[in-house]
């Protein structure tokens, strides 16, 4: 399987003028790209900020992007750009950290930046991470490790068949599985419960 | 929903669908909201499991980002290689033509200069037209009107062997379909010499 197959029919489908492929794309990349721009601003809420404006500075310049990089690649250097000079600007020094949950650090920072999030908004993160795990940890572990290797390991389906000594089509199979599993339960999250579906999205 | 698109669209969030089932799909995506709400929770799914803290889970960016979105225009990608060819190929006829034509002309020019005494000689003989026209005109405008005449639409003998052999050898300047109009025409006209239209000189001369 050529790499970037799926974003690239994305990226090819923004370019001739449907918007609605470009939120795919956001909503793929949205929590790397906050999670990448973290280590340049303090808090969540400036971070989605300037993962905003990279979006939208990735969007106007898709014109000119033919392909020749992963388009995760090329809008990684829109937003780490925009980042830096989200901080020039705001004359900030970048902090470059870890946010590797066993580091005393990160540990120390995630406190600060809870600090500028909203009681609600921890609330209903906090409620979608134990009910995601929670939902992984019920899988089955054929199910359970695909979609580990998967999602932790960015493994390729190829590399996952060789691993579990499964065909590729069982790859496929479990890790949609395991996402139905796990989706069945967040949704509960999203519609039921809270009541706040639509800020997925 | 239908197993089987969840299914693809799984695989086409790991990047791990054939690219034709990838564009169909996409496409759908695209415009299906409940579809792209699984494919966010998906995206939150992936987070989860790489531990992205400090990450709104919740966080409504995609959709402020497409709310600044609707006030933009929609992309229209610079045309590939093959559409550019196409805009350039199009005035490539018109260009062709206009230089064939250009050509044809100086050509038509230089064989009466070549044979001005025949051509004028074999007008008179050859235009029906001509003498009821000149009869009708007024004797003292007459080369005044011939000058005209030679401006506008000039009177011409042209051998047509020449002429289609000068077309032929020009053909790959011209549209197809207008070379063997051309050609038809000579062949149909069995030699007989070209005439320059007469026409305007007679509705001036009224």
């Amino acid at each position: 399987m050529s790499a970037d197959v799926s974003d690239l029919s994305l990226v090819r489908r923004v370019q001739r003028g449907d918007k609605g492929a470009f939120d795919a794309l956001v909503l793929k990349y949205q929590h790397k790209l906050v999670k990448l721009v973290m280590r340049y601003v303090r808090n969540p809420a400036e971070a989605e900020d300037i993962a905003q404006e990279a979006f939208i500075k990735a969007y106007r310049a898709l014109p000119q992007f033919r392909g020749d990089s992963a388009f995760y690649t090329w809008l990684y250097r829109i937003a780490i750009n925009t980042a830096k000079n989200a901080v020039v600007s705001r004359d900030r020094s970048p902090i470059e950290y870890d946010l590797d949950r066993n580091s005393d650090e990160s540990h120390d920072m995630q406190g600060r930046m809870k600090d500028s999030e909203t009681p609600e908004g921890l609330v209903l993160t906090d409620e979608i991470r134990s009910t995601v795990n929670a939902a992984i940890d019920a899988l089955p572990e054929d199910l359970r490790t695909a979609i580990v290797l998967r999602e932790l390991e960015g493994l390729s389906y190829e590399e996952i068949a060789a691993a579990m000594d499964c065909p590729v089509g069982t790859v496929r199979s479990r890790i949609f599985r395991a996402r139905e599993a796990i989706d069945r339960r967040l949704r509960e999250v999203f519609e039921g419960g809270l009541g706040r579906a639509e800020e997925l999205g | 929903m239908n197993e089987e698109l969840d299914s693809q669209l799984s695989a086409m969030f790991d990047d791990e669908l054939p690219s034709v089932e990838c564009e169909l799909l996409a496409r759908r995506l695209s415009r299906d909201e409940q579809l792209k709400a699984r494919w966010g929770r998906y995206a939150v799914m992936g987070a989860v499991l790489r531990s992205e803290r400090g990450v709104r889970l919740n966080a409504p960016l995609a959709r402020r980002v497409s709310a600044v979105l609707l006030a933009e225009p929609a992309l229209a990608a610079p045309a590939p290689a093959s559409a550019r060819n196409a805009g350039v190929r199009w005035w490539q006829p018109l260009a062709a033509t206009g230089l064939a034509a250009g050509v044809a002309a100086a050509s038509v020019l230089w064989l009466r200069a070549q044979a001005p005494l025949q051509g004028s000689a074999a007008m008179s003989a050859q235009l029906p037209v001509a003498p009821r026209a000149v009869a009708a005109l007024n004797k003292a405008s007459l080369p005044e009107l011939r000058s005209k005449a030679l401006q506008v639409a000039a009177p011409v003998i042209v051998p047509p062997i020449e002429l289609a052999n000068y077309v032929v050898a020009h053909s790959m300047f011209s549209a197809p379909v207008a070379g063997h109009s051309l050609l038809s025409t000579f062949m149909s006209e069995g030699g007989a010499p070209v005439e320059a239209p007469v026409a305007d000189v007679t509705r001036s001369a009224q």
